[in-house]
């Protein structure tokens, strides 16, 4: 047989051979990953990376200004998404509470004082400034539901009295607004309204309620009809992203979104949370040869890449947003084989770079790992507010 | 310059295209390309893949540079570099079972004639 011919043989069938096995190689089962109790091996290394990056200052001025070149809201997401995983991780690890506490208040106390002393657009994308918000004074949900997330997940699991007020002060403003909004929407940026955010704020004023005493069942429950009524898409029964004040659509179902948003509802209303989290898993999540991954939109919308998507990479459409937020959905709903499948295609493709027990993903940021620990330690969190709302 | 050519390990000549030794040198190459820029610390340039500026200093276009260079490699080396090996493998063994085939009526034929 002629050389060539040869060659070209022996190397589809090595690649037959090869392609199938890959996987193999990078594959972490889903404990590795994630644990029901205690802390994970990825969790710690992790968390170690992050408190060391708020321990020392020129590292996360570095981190920060890399990711600020694209998006300021990254920054903010940042600190929320560490915030919540260190208050899931002060419950999983008990004997290193006061570390995981002191770095909590850290965070918390310097974006307060970023936010009031730079202003709102600070963590917003400048577009923000483009038009005004339609509801005056403006206030963004992003911040104020995020920033009481984090002051909520805080006092639950140990009361910090300096916090009680900021905690009811955003929660009433917030609960002022809906009253005041028709459609029970309330902007993020100027007639822009994130389902995302939604979902967040409510968790927090759910929270403040558990803390507190107070009563916005009422709320919720009108926000959830509402939403059912008007935010889903009706070909693929996912909530969509954005719309304006009035209802109307922005964007449609985005994996970027709805990962976070069926996270955010299993505290609000299990059995949808469930709904849109397994047609998110059949619609968005896909394995192909071992690997898993996320689409960012179902196969009954099109949509332009964007910041939230990441770049797309053709073929597969694999959106790098979407697969990042497709571990929180994975880990919220105890979808094992897919969270160990996407766990395998972080280890492969994410970049891992582990240095003296602290683990950062190269291809990912500091928004992406934090949301990475997140999805590496929630549950506890979630299963005290809904066991009484304090630890 | 004629005598350094000469003198070249024989692991480093230049073989035939597709021959077991040729795919083995270009999986040894991969190999040793990704190992330098690995070195050189071009992993932390891929945060391009999440839309995030390896450096700052060095700006976007430079850094999206280096993290395609530094993806194209590892994908060569855990992708490409197998199977590369693989196939010398496979082209390998083929040639011996081949070689075996072709001396094996030889050899009937030289017991028949001891016969």
């Amino acid at each position: 047989m002629p050389r060539l011919l040869a060659g070209t043989i022996a190397l589809l069938v090595a690649a037959v051979i090869w392609l199938p096995c890959l996987h193999f190689f990078f594959f972490r089962p889903a404990a590795k990953f994630r644990q029901p109790q205690g802390l994970s091996p990825a969790a710690t290394e992790l968390a170690a990376r992050h408190l060391q990056l708020w321990t020392d200052p020129v590292q996360r001025e570095a981190e920060l200004k890399k990711m600020r070149v694209s998006n300021a809201e990254w920054d903010f997401m940042g600190r929320s998404y560490l915030a919540w995983s260190l208050a899931n991780l002060c419950l999983r690890d008990p004997a290193n509470r006061p570390a995981y506490l002191q770095t909590m208040d850290r965070i918390i106390d310097e974006t307060l004082r970023l936010e009031q002393q730079e202003g709102m657009y600070f963590f917003l994308m400048p577009y923000a400034k483009d038009h005004p918000f339609l509801v005056r004074p403006a206030h963004s949900l992003f911040l104020d539901g995020e920033i009481a997330l984090m002051l909520a997940a805080r006092r639950t699991i140990e009361e910090k009295p300096a916090y009680k007020p900021l905690l009811t002060e955003r929660v009433d403003g917030m609960a002022a607004r809906f009253k005041k909004s028709k459609k029970l929407l309330l902007e993020s940026y100027p007639d822009e309204c994130w389902v995302f955010d939604h979902g967040v704020a409510l968790d927090a004023i759910k929270m403040a309620d558990r803390l507190d005493g107070a009563d916005h069942s009422e709320l919720i429950r009108d926000w959830l009809a509402m939403a059912r009524q008007r935010l889903v898409d009706p070909k693929s029964g996912l909530l969509i992203s954005a719309c304006q004040t009035d209802g109307t659509p922005i964007y449609g179902p985005e994996g970027s979104s709805i990962w976070m948003v069926a996270h955010s509802l299993q505290l609000l209303d299990a059995d949808f949370a469930r709904d849109q989290y397994d047609r998110a898993r059949h619609q968005l999540g896909a394995i192909t040869l071992g690997f898993g991954y996320a689409h960012e939109w179902p196969k009954t919308w099109k949509g332009d890449a964007d910041i939230d998507s990441g770049p797309i990479i053709p073929w597969f459409e694999i959106s790098a947003g979407s697969s990042g937020m497709a571990f929180i959905g994975a880990s919220s709903f105890g979808d094992d084989s897919f969270l160990a499948s996407l766990a395998t295609t972080v280890e492969f493709a994410g970049f891992p770079k582990r240095q003296n027990g602290r683990l950062k993903y190269c291809a990912s940021n500091q928004v992406g790992d934090a949301a990475l620990l997140y999805a590496a330690t929630l549950g506890p969190l979630w299963e005290t507010v809904n066991h009484g709302g304090r630890q | 310059m004629k005598k350094l050519v000469a003198q070249r390990p024989a692991i480093l000549r230049r073989a035939e295209f597709l021959s077991p030794k040729d795919l083995l040198q270009r999986a040894g190459a991969i190999t040793v390309i990704y190992f330098i820029l690995h070195l050189a610390g071009l992993r932390e340039y891929t945060s391009v893949l999440n839309g995030t500026v390896g450096s700052v200093a060095l700006g976007w276009k430079l850094s999206g540079f280096l993290a395609v260079i530094y993806i194209l490699f590892y994908l060569a080396l855990v992708v490409l570099a197998p199977i590369l090996v693989l196939a010398a493998g496979l082209l390998l063994a083929w040639q011996k079972i081949g070689a075996r085939r072709a001396t094996r009526p030889d050899r009937r034929r030289a017991w028949l004639a001891e016969l």
